[in-house]
């Protein structure tokens, strides 16, 4: 019998789309879940909407053509913000972990700020560019920058000094060694840092949608509440969840596969 | 033969890394090492080889004394002094082709020339066929032949080579040795050695400078005369000047490794 169940158990790993039908009835038992729950509860539409009602409900939102809009607006914010976050805190966190006296300057200021979350600057930054777009921006950089930023600079202080000197033993310049030896020996700190900072940078969009913002999904989460309109707010909620999954899937993961695995540089 | 490394009354000091006191690593060393010559050094470890190794590599600064090559002072790295590390020094993100290549590519030397001469070093230290491979898809063995044609490929005047076969499996470091002879004949490289193995020292060493307890000195120069051609494990057992050689320097290390334990 167990040893019937185990080579089931073998089979099924190697039948094709194993991974997809797995992922499919794990959602369906959520689903069955969920509408089980919306249908014994009293006024479900206001507490809890049944499954079918939230799928309905996006019908209507992608016919005014509301969602797309909504969800693109969330995105170009998302990537916009967390760029310039990557693209400021990466360099900041290699000059801080290359050069001890710089270190010793912006480590306590940033470890102050990286307290301080994005929330807790969200009055100061509306008092300064009000209900705007530049304020969710804002936002959104700021919180992107500190994850980056901190695991880039225990990244270069980790790689070897075995791997620095026999680069300057064949002639590396201070620019070569940053380029052949730091940059690519904290590229496992880079993509756990980018995965970190935008996954921060995600949960600020919404929150900075939410206090800010006049459009995107932060936004009609907030004014869905206000209208009475469960079904769109866990219609939000489900579009934000499983963005973030195709998002991690089909960017994050694969540029990872494609650098420190390759590597040797990650074990499991 | 001219001198091509010179160290005159080399002393150091350098603060321990936890307890900040002041370690005592090199007194007065005073050698020479010649034109294509290849020198072993041994001694008890703490003895100081490696900090000789560091600042003739010029990773090192140092106050009191001199070391010089061609008698310029080193003041610090250059591409001209090669260093073959004792372990894990080939970058993980560079395939063989690649991390052997770095030297040149450094100096900017166009990719055609590159790959010609990558290939041919390649082939010197029989890594042909992995040359696509990943540093964690070679064995121990295959990292210290990358490593050693890495340094090679940069073409320097002088190779030291820290410890770099004690971390491979006895069988490969025997077959490591006879390959790194047959590279001293085919290159006419300058090298120092330096190692804890007495008979890696007699086997590849036309001298051997034997080390004295910390704080390290030049106890002994021990000389070595055997052809480098004549040089094989299968014969060495048998030749009385290898293990005459063998036994004076199994002594000297012995006496200080007393010495140093006492």
């Amino acid at each position: 019998m167990r040893n019937n169940l185990n080579r089931f158990r073998a089979f099924w790993r190697h039948f094709p789309a194993a991974g997809a039908i797995n992922l499919a009835l794990i959602i369906l038992c959520i689903l069955l879940i969920w509408e089980l729950i919306s249908s014994t509860i009293d006024n479900p539409s206001r507490y809890l909407p049944s499954p079918i009602l939230v799928a309905l409900s996006s019908v209507d939102m992608i016919y005014k053509g509301l969602l797309p809009s909504y969800f693109g607006d969330t995105l170009i914010r998302l990537i916009t913000g967390s760029s310039i976050g990557l693209a400021l805190g990466i360099p900041f966190g290699l000059i801080i972990g290359i050069n001890r006296t710089s270190a010793d300057i912006f480590y306590p200021v940033m470890n102050f700020f990286q307290s301080v979350s994005g929330i807790a600057i969200f009055p100061i930054v509306v008092i300064w560019w009000g209900n705007s777009d530049t304020t969710v921006l804002v936002v959104i950089l700021y919180t992107s920058f500190f994850p980056i930023a901190f695991t880039v600079l225990s990244g270069v202080r980790e790689v070897p000094m075995q791997y620095i000197h026999a680069a300057r033993t064949m002639g590396a310049t201070r620019f070569q060694v940053i380029r052949d030896v730091l940059l690519p020996g904290s590229m496992p700190h880079i993509a756990t840092g980018s995965r970190l900072s935008i996954g921060f940078a995600w949960r600020a969009v919404i929150a900075g949608e939410m206090l800010a913002g006049r459009e995107g999904l932060g936004w009609m989460i907030f004014t869905a509440q206000d209208a009475d309109k469960t079904s769109e707010v866990i219609l939000g909620m489900v579009m934000i969840g499983v963005s973030w999954i195709v998002l991690d899937h089909y960017l994050l993961r694969p540029l990872e596969a494609d650098t420190i695995e390759r590597w040797g540089l990650v074990q499991r | 033969m001219p001198a091509k490394l010179v160290v005159t009354d080399l002393t150091h000091h350098y603060p321990d890394e936890y307890t900040g006191e002041s370690v005592h690593a090199l007194e007065k060393i005073n050698l020479e090492v010649n034109e294509g010559e290849l020198v072993t050094v041994v001694g008890p470890s703490g003895c100081g080889k490696s900090t000789l190794l560091n600042i003739l590599a010029g990773l090192l600064p140092y106050r009191e004394g001199n070391a010089s090559m061609d008698g310029v002072k080193i003041q610090g790295p250059s591409s001209e002094r090669g260093v073959v590390f004792q372990e894990q020094a080939i970058l993980p993100w560079r395939s063989v082709a690649k991390n052997i290549g770095h030297g040149l590519e450094l100096k900017g030397v166009p990719r055609g020339e590159r790959e010609k001469r990558v290939s041919e070093f390649i082939k010197l230290v029989g890594l042909v066929g992995f040359e696509d491979k990943f540093p964690h898809e070679l064995s121990g063995g295959m990292k210290q032949r990358c490593a050693v044609a890495r340094t090679l490929c940069a073409d320097p005047a002088v190779m030291l080579m820290d410890e770099p076969f004690a971390a491979v499996d006895a069988q490969t470091r025997i077959t490591l040795q006879e390959e790194l002879n047959r590279i001293a004949i085919a290159t006419k490289k300058t090298i120092l050695f330096i190692t804890h193995s007495v008979d890696e020292a007699a086997f590849l060493g036309d001298r051997c400078f034997v080390f004295t307890a910390r704080p390290g000195r030049l106890r002994e120069i021990v000389n070595i005369d055997i052809p480098r051609e004549k040089r094989i494990w299968a014969d060495m057992n048998n030749d009385p000047r290898f293990i005459e050689a063998r036994d004076k320097i199994m002594r000297l290390v012995r006496e200080e490794v007393l010495v140093s334990n006492a």
